[in-house]
């Protein structure tokens, strides 16, 4: 089944065509040291950036990472060549800042609860019908692994093996983490 | 749970051969615990797609600006005295409109597509910010500033490397933004400001290897 393709949300194509000619413009005078450009391109992608942040990082340093991750696009705006749309490069920048924090804290990572167990007491706690874990606070609970994964294939479009390489794991790996990810989140939609 | 169970993340994103494809949907005919679990998995996907960005709950940006500015803020370059005194001559120039050129570097004018502003001085001379005219100018001027570069001091090479790499950036940037929008005037002038800024640049540190010299 193809994966369809989606505007960005909230917006129609002229919105979006003017939005990347605005992209362009405050792209071209940041790299050059304007930093007046460089806050409007803040203030346009960090809904993007913190939602990027938020779910990959399960709601840890979320604020710190997305400060992080504009400071380093504005070191390496020099680098950036126009092959590939702002939005995309700054994405990608993003999701590698991320994995970064994540290698660095390693050990840490490795003591943060990763089973499935913490998940299945979580739901098991008896709720009130008409409330229900918000799917995003559902994400934040998957163990580590499988979190990543869903969010870099199900939220932000890659592929198993760009996951592979950005992760350092097999496409198989990325396969299965992907559907341990997919049916552990099915019982929040119930 | 069944074997197929595991293999419906792989048949909802396509990626099971010809075969496996068939083998479950039959399998998918006669087990509704599967077809459930896949309706639940789409349902999943479909959330994921329609997550919602939000604004952080505090404005990040003073805590950024502040990092900038103590990294070292604006990646402006710096120039020496007589660098910068050249720099004031040029701008005055460019800002009148007019193209100003050394009597000793004899550009032919050019055909008349975009010309700058003509100054009655006979030390002006046209510079068409077309094409083939402008890149014979670039050319010229490099030519010229190699043959007297070993008299320049290395730092005010590595300033003009510095800038004309990042004035080179712009020119690009504007002509694949043309190539996307060529009808945005806009647009062919940020290209003609950042082509001035160029010849400005090679002709005051070419007229700086000249003095030196």
């Amino acid at each position: 089944m193809l994966q369809q393709e989606t505007l960005p949300i909230g917006l129609t194509a002229l919105e979006s065509k003017r939005a990347f000619d605005r992209d362009e413009m405050d792209v071209s005078r940041a790299a050059r040291g304007d930093v007046q450009a460089f806050e409007r391109l803040y203030r346009a992608h960090i809904p993007r950036v913190h939602g990027i942040v938020r779910r990959m990082a399960g709601g840890k340093d979320v604020d710190e990472l997305a400060q992080d991750i504009f400071v380093r696009a504005w070191q390496k705006l020099g680098t950036f060549r126009g092959e590939a749309a702002f939005t995309t490069w700054l994405h990608r920048l993003a999701v590698n800042v991320v994995l970064e924090r994540f290698r660095a804290g390693g050990a840490e990572r490795s003591r943060r609860v990763a089973s499935e167990a913490v998940f299945e007491t979580a739901r098991s706690t008896p709720m009130r019908p008409e409330l229900s874990i918000d799917f995003e606070a559902a994400l934040e609970r998957l163990p580590d692994g499988a979190r990543e994964v869903f969010v870099l294939h199900d939220v932000e479009g890659y592929k198993h093996h760009e996951i592979g390489s950005l992760l350092g794991i097999s496409p198989g790996t990325s396969k299965a983490q992907l559907h341990r990810a997919r049916m552990m989140l099915r019982k929040h939609l119930r | 749970m069944d074997q197929w169970t595991d293999r419906l993340s792989e048949y909802l994103d396509n990626e099971l051969d010809a075969g496996e494809r068939r083998e479950l949907e039959a399998h998918l005919t006669a087990c509704a615990s599967c077809r459930t679990t896949l309706d639940e998995l789409r349902d999943v996907t479909s959330r994921a797609k329609a997550m919602n960005d939000r604004q952080p709950d505090m404005d990040l940006w003073p805590g950024i600006e502040q990092r900038i500015a103590a990294a070292g803020g604006s990646r402006r370059y710096s120039f020496s005295l007589p660098q910068l005194a050249a720099a004031g001559i040029a701008l005055m120039v460019l800002s009148g409109g007019a193209v100003w050129m050394l009597r000793q570097q004899a550009i032919q004018p050019a055909a008349p597509a975009t010309q700058a502003t003509v100054v009655d001085n006979p030390s002006v001379v046209p510079v068409n910010l077309a094409d083939a005219s402008y890149d014979e100018a670039v050319a010229d001027l490099q030519r010229t500033l190699e043959v007297g570069r070993a008299r320049l001091d290395p730092e005010t090479i590595k300033v003009l490397e510095a800038s004309l790499a990042s004035i080179d950036q712009a020119i690009d940037q504007s002509q694949r933004a043309l190539a996307a929008d060529p009808a945005n005037t806009y647009l062919y002038g940020h290209l003609a400001a950042a082509r001035q800024r160029k010849l400005a640049l090679l002709r005051r540190v070419s007229a700086l290897a000249d003095i030196e010299g």
